[in-house]
């Protein structure tokens, strides 16, 4: 009975709140645009969730341990992005080619910086404690995300900061049947989709990736066949740094707001997400970010922004209830 | 080999399997085995690695539950129950790679044995009223018995689990079965890692439990000389079907026993 | 990490219990009269008893989560949903936030002194405890219902969100209405002034003497304390370290996983809402800042610095982890800078020297200051750190 609720069930409570606002938005405005342009939007955040789920679920499904830090190296990463590319002089003066010539170097130098980091509390932070019970690791990564939050807050202060709108993100660029689409959006998906590919298509037919693949099935078993199991980790934590720091470069084109909290938030929310999909499944990961955005912006839109992390988190408890494994993911292995 | 599932065992059987099989998504670990148990026996499930013995074993303590069949303990069906209630209903066992509470003392293993047997609640805790109190002083003692009964020495009692010997861990493993006072006892290789003297120990103390307290005991055996030796009744799994049941002369010479442990004699 | 020195323990058995469980018992003795009398050596509004005041209440909220995450191995990381809900109790009843109560009159229960008169629910503080007590032992058993069948790190996650949802609740509180004029909360803002605490047969504190604070708290603190060790050496206790240590072994031995559980995160709560209860009248005010994640955090590290599931080494703990935060930052942290001609605000940085602090005390010493002799064990051998089962635990 409850494999059974839990496969449709998760299902139907995701499609809750669109099929309701689908419904309401017909009766009032006779066509969908408004949902449209709810999903739109969700399926932009989304990306970036995303991406920083794909972080998680990476770490996650080769050390079984979740990096609480990871949300924080993705702001770092927004900040490291923001203070690149005013470094180097864009601004919303600049011109087309100059600009996205500039962004990518941008792209590049925050996908390096949180890479470097991510490894760099690997090494510190969690293979000191590899035997340790499961609080250890948990604890220093709390802690490092305290650290970076003070980073964050050091170097920026302590509300939210404006940075330049250099992609005019908010400017429509096409208009699909009432459902607008962004410059903002089209980047977003225009760098998701390819580091996406380019991810699963590396772990999935590298040497690297199948060294991560087996290290996360049995690290033991990996280690005998002469796979190096700690440079294997170190790589898996690089991986997802490279996804967070884009993460965050596109977060702060996007959102135009950047501010030292929005890693702790922004970690929930894409664990939430990772956990939705089923952790240690990469395509879980991008559809739980996807699915997460949409359900956010709806909330954002229709009940407002001050209980959207309360549902996000409500949705995150219901699917730890009743289906753990998540919508990709299969139901826990019995070993025998 | 299929059995009518008799679910009040009128023949006497302390526990009966019907047509219990487990299945891990597409693997099939153990298929469709009826399996009985008379009470006051001492019966062996042998095979080899991979046979399903273990995965038989916790269907039977509640760890697995079936994906077909029937389990049935005195009387009662306990198919798919919890494993605590199991245990409180009278079965208890000891685990492979013996799991005992590695930071506790080996009294304190006892005494959480003892835990379905206890009354003690929260408030009377707290509150350390006379009964839990009077309760605390007898469960004491009785793990202390218990731990003298299964062959622990004075000072390994306070001893911190991790810290003992590996015959004391398995002694103390057995104690916290007991502990529970239970009609029927699994033991799931217990002379691993002993020498002849040790499991010649065992056995005799196996054959003790029987004969004094009435204890059935259902072993998962590697060791031949002991499941040759002390088996009334040796049922054999390969492949998680039932491929023999019977006394140990007859199933010794079975062929498919030999085969399933030797490989195809051609 | 040492390796275990077998005679070390053997110093545990028999003959040294009872000779060093006289000398403790004596000692603790010392200490709580120490305790007992401290305030009479202070003014009785000084800093030092408010902020031993502070520390009393979270050495409660520390053995709380020291049930929970000590004994029964159970990540919890939203705890500070259990101080917003016994604050809030005492914010629904004990001030004048629900002024339309009984047609403006207010609901008075074995008040005395001015707040008999005042509008609003005003319960006597005893009756506020418990109230407080059974709401927080219920939350603790819904918030830990979801996280059974979880995996130790999931239920890290599980419980922060709870957290996360309660701190939502409580910002958002001021629009949710139980009825017209009876919101949840209020928000930001916060639910102020609340009662001073009223005991019966003692007059009704106030704000300028603290002793009679004081000694409540050290009431309560006295009260976990005896609880906790009552429940540490009973069946409950047992069946509590054992579901940490392995819990197919434990419920295979007869321990009922759901019940024992439940136990642990009711129990656990039930003091996180005693203490935060006391906190509401003692800080007058319940507003929903004071409830954010990292004071989960805060608690947790009282109780892994001082040595998880110890229960002396989570008071040391507690006591020094509040006096750091509360006197030691602001404090020195204040003067030093100055001192070396710097023109900065070390309590910007309080935040980052606590994660910092985190990460050291994990590395280098996890087992804590006052180390459980088990959990010695535990963290230097990785022994019986929650045995990683292949079964998946039918509870």
């Amino acid at each position: 009975m409850r494999g059974f609720l839990g496969q449709y069930g998760l299902i139907v409570v995701l499609l809750v709140l669109p099929v309701v606002y689908g419904i309401q938005d017909l009766q009032q405005d006779g066509d969908l645009s408004r949902l449209g342009n709810n999903l739109m939007d969700g399926l932009s955040n989304g990306a970036i969730w995303a991406l920083v789920a794909l972080g998680y679920t990476l770490v996650y499904g080769i050390i079984e341990l979740i990096n609480f830090a990871h949300g924080d190296v993705f702001m770092i990463g927004s900040f490291v992005a923001f203070g690149f590319y005013g470094t180097i002089g864009l601004s919303t003066a600049t011109g087309t080619v100059g600009l996205l010539g500039g962004l990518a170097v941008t792209l590049l130098v925050a996908m390096l910086a949180c890479a470097s980091l991510n490894v760099m509390i690997e090494r510190v932070a969690y293979r000191p404690l590899r035997n340790a019970p499961k609080l250890a690791p948990l604890i220093t990564a709390v802690g490092f995300s305290f650290i970076l939050q003070n980073v964050g807050l050091l170097w920026l202060g302590g509300s939210q900061r404006g940075v330049p709108d250099l992609i005019e993100s908010q400017k429509e660029l096409v208009n699909l049947g009432g459902v607008s689409i962004s410059q903002g959006d089209a980047l977003a998906l225009a760098v998701t989709a390819p580091l996406v590919l380019l991810l699963t298509g590396f772990v999935a037919t590298s040497r690297i990736g199948k060294a991560m693949r087996a290290t996360a099935q049995d690290p033991e078993a990996a280690r005998l066949m002469g796979i190096n199991v700690d440079t294997t980790i170190s790589l898996t934590f690089l991986l997802g740094g490279l996804l967070a720091g884009a993460a965050g470069l596109i977060y702060a084109l996007y959102q135009t707001t950047i501010w030292f909290f929005q890693g702790f938030q922004a970690g929930l929310i894409a664990f939430t997400a990772a956990v939705m999909g089923g952790i240690g499944n990469l395509r879980g990961a991008v559809l739980g970010g996807l699915i997460i955005g949409c359900i956010q912006q709806i909330s954002d839109n229709r009940i407002g922004a001050e209980w959207t992390p309360a549902i996000v988190f409500g949705y995150l408890v219901l699917i730890m209830v009743f289906r753990p494994q998540g919508l990709l993911g299969e139901e826990t292995r019995e070993a025998g | 080999m299929s059995d009518s599932g008799d679910r009040t065992g009128a023949d006497g059987a302390i526990l009966r399997a019907a047509g219990v099989s487990k299945a891990f998504g597409g693997l099939v670990a153990v298929d469709d085995v009826t399996f009985s148990i008379p009470p006051r026996s001492i019966v062996s499930i042998i095979g080899p690695n991979g046979a399903g013995k273990t995965t038989f074993f916790n269907m039977l303590t509640g760890l697995y539950k079936p994906t077909r069949g029937q389990v049935v303990f005195d009387g009662k069906d306990i198919t798919g129950r919890r494993p605590d209630i199991i245990t409180s209903l009278g079965v208890a066992r000891t685990f492979q790679n013996i799991r005992l509470f590695e930071t506790m003392s080996a009294i304190e293993n006892v005494l959480v044995g003892q835990h379905s047997r206890m009354k003690a609640t929260i408030f009377g805790s707290i509150l350390r009223t006379p009964r839990v109190r009077r309760e605390e002083r007898e469960v004491r003692e009785r793990a202390r018995e218990t731990l003298a009964y299964a062959g622990l020495s004075e000072p390994a009692l306070e001893e911190m689990a991790a810290n003992l010997s590996y015959g004391d861990q398995r002694r103390v493993e057995i104690a916290r079965a007991l502990a529970s006072d239970p009609t029927l006892l699994l033991l799931d290789e217990p002379t691993a890692g002993m020498n002849p003297q040790e499991s010649a120990r065992l056995t005799a103390f196996m054959e003790q439990l029987r004969d004094e307290r009435g204890i059935t005991i259902l072993l998962i055996e590697h060791d031949m000389r002991v499941v040759m030796g002390v088996s009334e009744r040796i049922t054999v799994l390969d492949h998680g079907e039932k491929i023999a049941e019977g006394p140990p002369e007859d199933v010794r010479k079975e062929p498919r026993v030999v085969e399933a442990y030797l490989g195809k004699q051609d | 990490m040492s390796a275990i020195d077998p005679l070390r323990d053997r110093r545990e058995t028999l003959a040294g219990l009872a000779r060093s469980r006289q000398a403790s018992r004596a000692f603790t003795g010392l200490v709580i009269f120490g305790a007992i009398v401290l305030p009479f050596f202070y003014p009785s509004g000084s800093g030092f008893i408010d902020d031993s005041t502070t520390a009393l209440a979270y050495v409660v909220m520390a053995l709380g989560l020291n049930i929970v995450v000590g004994f029964a191995g159970l990540l919890d990381l939203g705890y500070v949903a259990f101080f917003a809900i016994g604050a809030f109790t005492t914010g629904w009843f004990a001030s004048a936030f629900y002024a339309d109560a009984n047609g403006g009159a207010g609901i008075h229960l074995f008040v005395t002194g001015p707040a008999a008169e005042l509008p609003g629910i005003h319960m006597n503080f005893l009756l506020v405890l418990v109230a407080a007590v059974v709401l927080t032992a219920v939350a603790g058993a819904l918030i830990g219902l979801p996280t059974l069948r979880l995996r130790g790190d999931y239920i890290a996650i599980v419980t922060l969100a709870f957290g996360e949802i309660v701190g939502r609740v409580a910002i958002n509180g001021d629009e949710i209405k139980l009825a017209q004029d009876y919101p949840l909360t209020r928000g930001r803002q916060g639910i102020t002034p609340v009662d001073k605490i009223d005991l019966p047969f003692v007059d009704q504190f106030t704000s300028l003497n603290l002793r009679p604070w004081y000694w409540t708290a050290l009431g309560l603190a006295l009260l976990t304390l005896f609880v906790n060790f009552r429940l540490r050496d009973s069946r409950l206790g047992r069946a509590w370290i054992a579901v940490r240590e392995d819990e197919v072994a434990a419920a295979s031995m007869g321990v009922p996983l759901v019940r024992t559980k439940l136990l642990a995160y009711a129990t656990g709560a039930a003091f996180g809402g005693m203490s935060g209860a006391f906190l509401g009248s003692y800080l007058n005010t319940v507003n929903a800042d004071q409830f954010e994640f990292s004071f989960s955090i805060f608690i947790l590290a009282m109780i892994i610095l001082g040595g998880l599931g110890s229960i002396w080494g989570v008071v040391v703990g507690a006591i020094a982890l509040s006096f750091i935060n509360n006197r030691l930052i602001p404090d020195v942290f204040n003067t030093w800078p100055a001192k070396v001609g710097l023109d900065f605000d070390l309590t910007e940085l309080s935040f980052g020297i606590f994660g910092f602090l985190l990460v050291i005390m994990m590395v280098l010493r996890p087992a804590g200051l006052l180390p459980e002799r088990r959990r010695r064990l535990e963290l230097a051998e990785g022994v019986g750190a929650g045995e990683e089962d292949l079964y998946e635990a039918r509870a």
